[in-house]
Order: structure tokens, then C-alpha cells, then sequence
């Protein structure tokens, strides 16, 4: 007896299975997309116990609302909007607990620190990151995810957000200001490398 | 994937080519040189892809699993509780009490005039009553308080006191 190989099915017939009442097909589904969605979340919140939870509220979010997805469109696209849509909210409510905070955590570095020589390393970007991007609104930080470290075109982004891919531009482009004045004053030693376009 | 000799011939500054910025994601070493060839792929680097959440995939999935039976179950309990003896239920508990406090509402209330010819009778004799007693003095104020006092039988007179610091003692 030959064996067979049974192809894993796409997205949309998990989908389908799933509105079929199928619950093991909802965990495959799960345990397919959890790191993406994680990742996401990682990178738009800065903290890996929010981004779990955050995470895990999406794919609840994601059974409930199931019956509303139009397979005519890539489930990753419907997947991700309701990920920023999650992520932002929870930034916006984030903010505003933490302005107060926020403001007494303006470290400044002397120009001395401006002229030392950098080692790139990973963790320290990821720092430096989660810093100066506290600066931007939760949808300029989204944007400036998806686009920069998730390689996804405006024209993606634009579709995920529902707006236009002028408004993705133009956040980023003031993203990237933002920031780029908050290493300035935070870590001028990085400002000499990384530039405002 | 390609490795550190092919990364650093093929990186160019403003790439887009997915090998180049998977190796670029994943390798520490070439991190450093990329960054100082093209410091705009700085943040590029730390990109978003394949992370494992806290406590690891299996727990995470356990953990969506979980809330998602617990959902479903605050969805059949509610439904439940929608079914159509209940909200029958639900419909007679309510016409019982409003109807209730109404009947309770109508045995407080005094009882109402009767008919219309009594509740003119009445009037007629209100106006008959007036007219012995005349007015002896009209005034207005908005500081009178005016205490009414209970008569015990009908055949009582009805004693009202209208009390006005402001009014002359002499009046």
C-alpha cells in the first residue's frame, strides 16, 4: 500500500472547516499563525507578557468574528486587522496610564557619548527601539512595524488600516522624524547612523 | 538561508531581497556591518518574524483553547436563558410586578371624586363654602411655608397655617 501524503489545508479551508463547527481546526489554525500574530504584537508593544496576552485576545476575537470574514480577501489581511486594531487599543489605553511616567525618562547623553564608535548589536537596537518609539502614536509605531520590520509595502499596510496609502506615507515619514529626534537627544551616538528620510 | 561571505557581497544599501534581510535577521555578526554600510537597516533587523511567546506555543495555544471553550460556554448559557420558557418566564414575573405595583399604587392614591356629577357636586360645594368666607387680604411671597394640620373627623374644619417670616408682625 502506497501512503499518501495529505497537503495541509490553506487558510481559507481551515476557515471553512472551522464554521463547520470544527474545533481542532480552529487550534491548527492557532498554532499556525501564533507567532506571526505574537511577533507583531511583540514589536508594536514592546512587552513580551502584554504582547501574549494582546495575542491571545486576538485569536478569541479572531473565533468570535470568524463568521464575518469574506474569503474573497487574504485571511492574512483580515488576521492583521483585527491584530493592529487589538494592539492599538490597548496602546491608546497604555498612554495614557503611562504619560506621567514617561516624561520623567528623558535621558540625555553627552556629546562625548555622540562620538564613541558603536557596536550594532540586536538587543541594544531592541532597546534603543522600545525607547524612542514610545514618542509615536500607536498607529505610526504600527505602521512603522509592519513596513520596516515586517517588510510589508503601504500598499499592504493601507489595506490592513482601511485608509488610504498616502495617510501610511505620511505617517511614516513622521515616524521616522519622531524618532529620529528622540535619538538625538536619547542616543546620539546611534542619531549619526540612523537618519530621517 | 545564505551565508555571512554571500550576506556581505550581496547587501546593498536600501535592499529589499527577502534572503539578504532574513540573514541580516538572524545573524549578529553581519548586524554590525550592515548597520555602518546602511544605517537604515538598523531597525530593519530586529524584524518580526518567528517569535515564540512566553511559556512557549503549546501552553499559548492551551491557554486561546481555553478561553475560547470558556466563550463558547457564556454563549450557550446565554442562549439558554433566551429559550422560550424562560423569557415566558421572565415576560409573567414582570406583568406581575408591574401590575402589582399598580394595583398597589391605586389603593394608596385617595379615592377619586366618583363620577363626573359628583365630582362637580363637589366642586359646587367647595365654591359655596368660599363664598361665606371673604378674602380679606391677597399676598404673594416665596418664603410662606404652609403647614396643614389633619382634621380627625369630616365634620372638622380643615385648619391650614401659612407661616412668612418675612411678612410684618402686625399684619
Amino acid at each position: 500500500m502506497v501512503p499518501t501524503t495529505q497537503a495541509e489545508p490553506d487558510d481559507r479551508e481551515l476557515v471553512q472547516t472551522i464554521r463547520g463547527g470544527d474545533s481542532l481546526a480552529f487550534e491548527q489554525l492557532v498554532r499556525r499563525k501564533t507567532s506571526k500574530v505574537y511577533a507583531l504584537c511583540y514589536r508594536i508593544i514592546g512587552n513580551a507578557e502584554d504582547a501574549k496576552d494582546i495575542s491571545q485576545l486576538v485569536f478569541i476575537k479572531l473565533w468570535e468574528n470568524l463568521e464575518k470574514y469574506d474569503p474573497a480577501y487574504a485571511f492574512d489581511t483580515w488576521l492583521y486587522r483585527m491584530v493592529t486594531n487589538v494592539a492599538i487599543d490597548f496602546m491608546r489605553n497604555k498612554q495614557s496610564r503611562d504619560n506621567a511616567v514617561n516624561s520623567t525618562l528623558r535621558l540625555v547623553k553627552t556629546e562625548a557619548a555622540a562620538e564613541q564608535a558603536v557596536v550594532v548589536q540586536r538587543k541594544e537596537i531592541e532597546n534603543v527601539f522600545n525607547e524612542i518609539s514610545s514618542v509615536l502614536s500607536p498607529k505610526q509605531k504600527t505602521i512603522f512595524v509592519m513596513n520596516q520590520m515586517d517588510d510589508m509595502p503601504s500598499s499592504e499596510i493601507a489595506k490592513i488600516l482601511g485608509c488610504r496609502e498616502s495617510t501610511v506615507r505620511n505617517h511614516l515619514f513622521n515616524a521616522r522624524k519622531l524618532m529620529q529626534t528622540q535619538l538625538q537627544k536619547r542616543y546620539p551616538e546611534y542619531a549619526r547612523l540612523w537618519r530621517a528620510q | 538561508m545564505i551565508n555571512c561571505p554571500e550576506f556581505r557581497s550581496a547587501f546593498q544599501p536600501g535592499t529589499e531581497d527577502a534572503d539578504v534581510l532574513a540573514h541580516l535577521r538572524a545573524c549578529d555578526r553581519c548586524l554590525d556591518h550592515a548597520a555602518h554600510v546602511d544605517p537604515d537597516v538598523m531597525f530593519r533587523a530586529l524584524g518580526t518574524g518567528e517569535m515564540i511567546p512566553p511559556g512557549g506555543i503549546d501552553a499559548f495555544v492551551e491557554d486561546v483553547m481555553r478561553g475560547v471553550q470558556i466563550r463558547t460556554a457564556d454563549t450557550v448559557v446565554s442562549r439558554r436563558v433566551l429559550s422560550w420558557p424562560r423569557r415566558l418566564a421572565v415576560a409573567a414575573t414582570i406583568a406581575a410586578g408591574f401590575t402589582g405595583a399598580t394595583l398597589f399604587m391605586t389603593h394608596q392614591q385617595p379615592a377619586p371624586a366618583g363620577t363626573p356629577v359628583a365630582a362637580l357636586a363637589s366642586h359646587h360645594t367647595a365654591v359655596r363654602a368660599l363664598s361665606t368666607k371673604p378674602v380679606v387680604e391677597n399676598y404673594s411671597s416665596s418664603n410662606a411655608t404652609i403647614v396643614e394640620v389633619p382634621n380627625e373627623g369630616a365634620s372638622e374644619a380643615q385648619v391650614v397655617l401659612v407661616v412668612d417670616d418675612t411678612l410684618p408682625a402686625d399684619l
